[in-house]
Formats: structure tokens, C-alpha cells, sequence
């Protein structure tokens, strides 16, 4: 039986051949016109077409050449990091920028396995100061400050 | 003279109070963040991004600039004194700037990067006032069979100079690639591949996805890797290097200064090849050969004047085709882009006080990192004692107002989100962001650029191959693509990589 020597690059391979053929599946809801007039969808096409060619290339190439194994992935770094950056948006869109940082700041620290509640007070207290004065009063960005509505 | 004439105008647009104080900003807040290790040069810029947001484009890019070459000197600081390179391109002047902070010679080792940096900042500004305006004026007579065919040569550089497996680089470029194509098609009005949302009309924001791959995978990598405690030791004493120190580096920094700005003009170049490059250049040349690795003072200046010279030409092909060479310049187009101007040959025509002024404020930059650093060496080091559990919950909060205020949609925040898993999981499969970034600013164009050229040739693809301009680009691609092939060549490439 044929054995996954590179199981990196055997999954690289496979998700490569998976956004390849999604992106020339979809594309066909498009006009695809012929060379001379390239219509929307042609393009997308040859590229989605070669990005798939080419994961094919890396997932069997998986079974010839040795490689590294998958490293571990660790959920809590990139799960945390998720959630905070998901519950700033949920709170700019309500509850205004100050509520946004500190949701941010006080989820996103727990992203550290080394957390000091007390720490991560203070520094979402001195974000909020320093982003309301330099992206609001001084850059003039249009940032929801408190609750609308 | 003309070109003086023009620096002359540029000057004139960069010594506003205005502009130098941008170029202050930049060049400060770059220091700032390119001193905390494991803070690239690219996710200094992508972070600190939305400070320009409110400025018009020639202060904005003006600071981006300031930025990036702060941040390049913030990571040589790092790198002598605690032997943490801030980047990649740094890690070359590890070997002997840390020997010599051992040594008690942290202060010359830091007074020499600054001043082999500003040699090559002034060198290299010069040669992008002399080389840019011919280049520019030779891309505008580019049709667009030469202008595909540039991209695609372009790309297949960038990615044979860049590290890791090539297949996997370029499939990281097609799939930045049609990341790009996310969006209205200009030629047609047809919304692609939006999935209905209303928000992706626009296309998938640049913003959120620079600060994805290159600021919030960063950070989640990092904590993954247990925290290390740095411990800095040495003292750093004058930062005047000595006569002797002076003569022996004039030589080590023209030969720097000279290989960096070669090979920061070519695409995937920059400032990380050229350190690598001066370096071992400069232990081969070099006599006598003293003691390279055991605190030579010649292999801080060398690599220090080749990042800043390459750091610096690598504006070239950004300025005058439009083309970015690395991720850096990808963040600089897109922040072009951002402030609605149209990348390519006809900004220096169109916006010349954006052109020269931009040049002339490298020029000032390099002045002012030199006066800024050397006193406020003390307070970078400062710097080097904040824990990282306080650092990355301040970058979440610049990547996220960033993502969010590129265009006020919050949608671009929940797309941080999303792309940050996908580059997750790209690293930890070993498939570089920097393809992928540069296929995503490339993608519209070469869409584009191929749809006129089939256009004007009755979609004749023969085209690209009888025009001679065209045809040389794409041989050079493919000579290219054959050399790093061969098993030799690879082989000599790995060893490079791995020194």
C-alpha cells in the first residue's frame, strides 16, 4: 500500500486542489466568452484550473518525497484570538468602540496561557485612551464611540 | 540635472512641517514596533497602517516609508542587543553585533548600523531619482501583452528567491490570486464569487487580509511557542565607533551599499536577501578576515548598509511599474490603492509631488533615524522589557481598528477573523503568506492587462511570444522556473538559506 511519506504536504495538496475547483465550480455561473472577449469568467477559470493542477502535483508528490509530519495544533491561541476579534465586531456594531477594545483586550489576553487580570485591566484601559485619542480626535477616523441608537 | 531639479522639487515637498513631522511619526512609531522582536518589517506596516488612514496620499506614504525603514532599524537594534533578530532580514547581523555587545562594543556596533544604514539610504535614494524616471518611462510604452507578461515574470521571481518549496509558492500565488478576483469584475459589472454578500462587492478587504497573515498568525505563533525570558546584559557605552572602526568599514559598506541596492530591485529581492548576500560576500572579500562570527565590526556595517540600500531600490519597480517585489511593497500599493491612486508608470507624471517627495523624505528619513536612534538607544531598550502577554493584545486592537476603518464595514473585522484560521493553517501546512499577498495585489492587474491583449489580438495567446519585450519575460520567467528545477542549483539555494 502506498504510504503518505509528507503528510504536510499531502494535506497542502488536498486543500489546494479543494480552493482550486471551488473557485472554477463557481466561476461557471459566469459568462466564460472565449479568448478574444474573456468574459468574467475565464480568468478565474485558467488560474483555479493550474492552483488545482498544482495541489494535485504537491499531494501526490506527498507519497514520493519524505517530509515533515503536521505539527499540533493548538486551539487555544488561535480559538481565543478568533472569539476576540468576532466579539470586537460585535460590540463596534452595538456598543461603540471603548465597549469593542475592552471585550478585545480582556477575551484576547486569555489567548496567553500567563493571564493577570489586573494587567490586562490596566491595559485595556490605556488602549481605549490612546485609540479614542489618536484614531478619533486626532486621525478623525469615523469610529462608533458609545452605543448607537 | 534634471534629476536634480526633480530631487530639488521633492525636497521641496518633503521639508513642509507637515511632512517632516509624518516622517518623524513614521520613522519612530517603526523604530518603535521594529524593536520588539518577532515584529517583522511587514507586520509593522500592516499594523500601523491606520495611522495614515486620515492623511492625504503623499503624508501617508511618506510615514509608510518612515515605517518601514524605522522598522528595519528597530530590528538591527534588537538583533545586536539581545540576539533576537525583530526579522528575518536582521538575522545575519546577530552573528557579529551580538559578539560584539558581549564584548562591551554594543554601542559601535549600533553607531555603525545607523551610519553604514544612512551611507546606503543616501546612495540608493539617489539611484532611485537617476533609475526611475527612465524605467517609468519605458513601462509607459508597455502594451498590455508586456505588462501580463512583466507580472508573470515578476511573481515566478519573487517566489524562486523566495523560501520553501516552490510548487507550494506558486499554488500560495494562484490562490492569492483569486483571493484578488473576489469582487466586482471591472470589465463586466458582475459581482464575483461574493456569495451574496452585499460587502464583498468591493473585493475581500486588503487591510484584513495583510494583518491576518502577517500580524494576527504571527502573534498566535508566538504564544503557541512557550515565552522565552530575554535577558539583556551587556552595556552599551558610547555609540561613536572609532577611527580605526570607520576605516576599517568604509569598504564593507560600499560593497553592501552597492549588492543591496542590486538586489532590492529585484522582485522576491529586498532587504533579507541583500543582508544574507553582503554578509557572505563580505566574509569572503574581506582582509584580513579577522574573526567573522566573533564580533567583527565589518559584519554589522556590511549587511546593515545592504537591507537599508535594498530596503530602499526595492521602491523601484513599486514606483514606476507598479509592481511590488515583496510583501512590504504589496502593503505600499495597497496603501496606494487605499487612498485611491492607481499603481504604475503614470503616478511619477500625474502626482509628481507624490513621486519625488516620497523620494526626497527617504533621503530626510535616513537623516532622522540617524539622530533619533543613537540618543534613544536607551529608550528602545526599555522597550525590550515589556512581556509579550502585554504586547499582543495592543496589536489585536491596531489590526482590528485597521480592518475596520479601511472602509467602516464591520464585516472586514469578522473577515480578520476568518483569514486568520485560514493563514493559521497555511503556515502550519508551510505555505508562505508573501506569494499569496503579492498574487492578491497582482491578480486584477493581470486579469485585466491579459483581457486587452486578447482583446487587441482577436484572442490570438501567440501573442505574448512574438512580441519581443513579452516574449523575454517569459523566457527569463522560464529559465528561471528551470534553474531553481535543477538539482544542483537547489541544492546551492538550500545551502544559502540555511546559513
Amino acid at each position: 500500500m502506498m504510504r503518505i511519506r509528507s503528510p504536510k504536504d499531502f494535506w497542502a495538496g488536498l486543500i489546494f486542489v479543494a480552493i482550486g475547483g471551488g473557485f472554477v465550480l463557481l466561476a461557471q455561473q459566469y459568462r466564460l466568452g472565449d479568448m478574444h472577449r474573456m468574459g468574467p469568467a475565464m480568468f478565474p477559470t485558467l488560474i483555479g484550473a493550474l492552483l488545482a493542477a498544482l495541489g494535485l502535483i504537491i499531494a501526490l508528490r506527498s507519497f514520493v518525497l519524505d517530509g515533515a509530519p503536521v505539527p499540533r495544533f493548538d486551539a487555544r491561541p488561535i480559538g481565543i484570538s478568533m472569539l476576540a476579534i468576532v466579539l470586537f465586531g460585535i460590540a463596534l456594531q452595538w456598543l461603540g468602540l471603548v465597549a469593542a477594545i475592552a471585550a478585545l483586550v480582556l477575551v484576547g489576553a486569555y489567548a496567553s496561557r500567563e493571564v493577570r487580570l489586573v494587567d490586562n485591566l490596566a491595559l485595556a484601559a490605556v488602549m481605549i485612551v490612546f485609540s479614542v485619542a489618536v484614531f478619533v480626535w486626532l486621525l478623525g477616523l469615523p469610529l462608533p464611540l458609545w452605543p448607537t441608537s | 540635472m534634471e534629476t536634480l531639479s526633480n530631487l530639488a522639487f521633492g525636497l521641496g515637498v518633503a521639508l513642509t512641517w507637515q511632512n517632516i513631522l509624518y516622517c518623524f511619526i513614521g520613522c519612530f512609531l517603526g523604530t518603535l514596533v521594529g524593536v520588539l522582536p518577532g515584529i517583522g518589517p511587514v507586520a509593522t506596516v500592516a499594523m500601523l497602517l491606520p495611522f495614515t488612514f486620515g492623511l492625504g496620499p503623499a503624508p501617508a506614504l511618506i510615514m509608510l516609508a518612515g515605517i518601514y525603514y524605522g522598522a528595519q532599524y528597530g530590528g538591527s537594534t534588537t538583533a545586536i542587543l539581545v540576539n533576537i533578530p525583530g526579522e528575518s532580514s536582521s538575522v545575519v547581523t546577530t552573528l557579529d553585533g551580538h559578539q560584539m555587545a558581549r564584548r562591551g562594543r554594543a554601542g559601535p556596533a549600533l553607531g555603525i548600523a545607523a551610519i553604514g544604514s544612512f551611507i546606503a539610504g543616501c546612495i540608493a535614494t539617489l539611484l532611485i531619482a537617476y533609475f526611475a524616471p527612465p524605467l517609468a518611462e519605458l513601462a509607459l510604452k508597455f502594451s498590455p501583452a508586456e505588462y501580463f507578461s512583466l507580472m508573470v515574470f515578476g511573481l515566478i521571481a519573487a517566489v524562486v528567491l523566495a523560501r520553501g518549496s516552490l510548487v507550494k509558492a506558486i499554488a500560495m500565488v494562484c490562490f492569492g490570486i483569486l483571493l484578488g478576483l473576489v469582487g466586482t469584475d471591472v470589465n463586466s459589472g458582475v459581482i464575483r464569487f461574493a456569495f451574496g454578500q452585499a460587502e464583498l462587492a468591493d473585493g475581500l478587504g486588503f487591510v484584513a487580509l495583510a494583518m491576518a497573515f502577517f500580524g494576527i498568525t504571527d502573534v498566535v505563533l508566538n504564544l503557541e511557542h512557550k515565552e522565552k525570558q530575554q535577558v539583556f546584559t551587556s552595556r552599551i557605552g558610547s555609540v561613536l565607533p572609532t577611527r580605526a572602526d570607520l576605516r576599517a568599514c568604509f569598504w564593507s559598506i560600499v560593497r553592501g551599499t552597492s549588492l543591496g541596492s542590486l538586489l532590492g530591485v529585484l522582485p522576491g529581492g529586498g532587504a533579507l536577501l541583500a543582508s544574507f548576500a553582503a554578509y557572505m560576500v563580505e566574509k569572503k572579500v574581506a582582509k584580513p578576515p579577522r574573526a567573522f562570527g566573533a564580533g567583527d565590526i565589518r559584519g554589522v556595517a556590511a549587511p546593515e548598509s545592504a537591507n537599508n540600500a535594498g530596503a530602499q531600490t526595492s521602491f523601484i519597480p513599486m514606483l514606476t511599474l507598479g509592481i511590488p517585489s515583496n510583501p512590504t511593497m504589496a502593503l505600499m500599493v495597497g496603501a496606494l490603492m487605499i487612498q485611491g491612486i492607481a499603481p504604475g508608470p503614470q503616478v511619477m507624471t500625474e502626482r509628481p509631488e507624490l513621486f519625488w517627495g516620497l523620494i526626497a523624505s527617504m533621503w530626510v528619513g535616513n537623516l532622522m533615524l540617524l539622530v533619533l536612534n543613537l540618543p534613544l538607544v536607551g529608550l528602545w531598550i526599555k522597550l525590550l522589557a515589556v512581556p509579550y502577554r502585554l504586547l499582543f493584545p495592543a496589536i489585536f486592537v491596531f489590526c482590528c481598528i485597521g480592518a475596520y476603518a479601511v472602509d467602516n464595514k464591520v464585516f472586514d473585522v469578522y473577515a480578520l477573523a476568518g483569514l486568520s484560521a485560514a493563514g493559521y493553517v497555511l503556515l502550519k501546512l508551510d505555505c508562505e503568506p508573501a506569494p499569496m499577498v503579492l498574487g492578491y495585489i497582482l491578480g486584477p492587474m493581470m486579469e485585466e492587462n491579459l483581457r486587452r491583449a486578447m482583446r487587441i489580438s482577436f484572442g490570438d495567446p501567440m501573442v505574448l511570444i512574438t512580441r519581443p519585450i513579452s516574449a523575454a519575460f517569459l523566457i527569463a520567467a522560464v529559465a528561471l522556473l528551470l534553474a531553481i528545477a535543477l538539482p544542483a542549483l537547489r541544492a546551492k539555494r538550500e545551502e544559502a538559506m540555511q546559513e
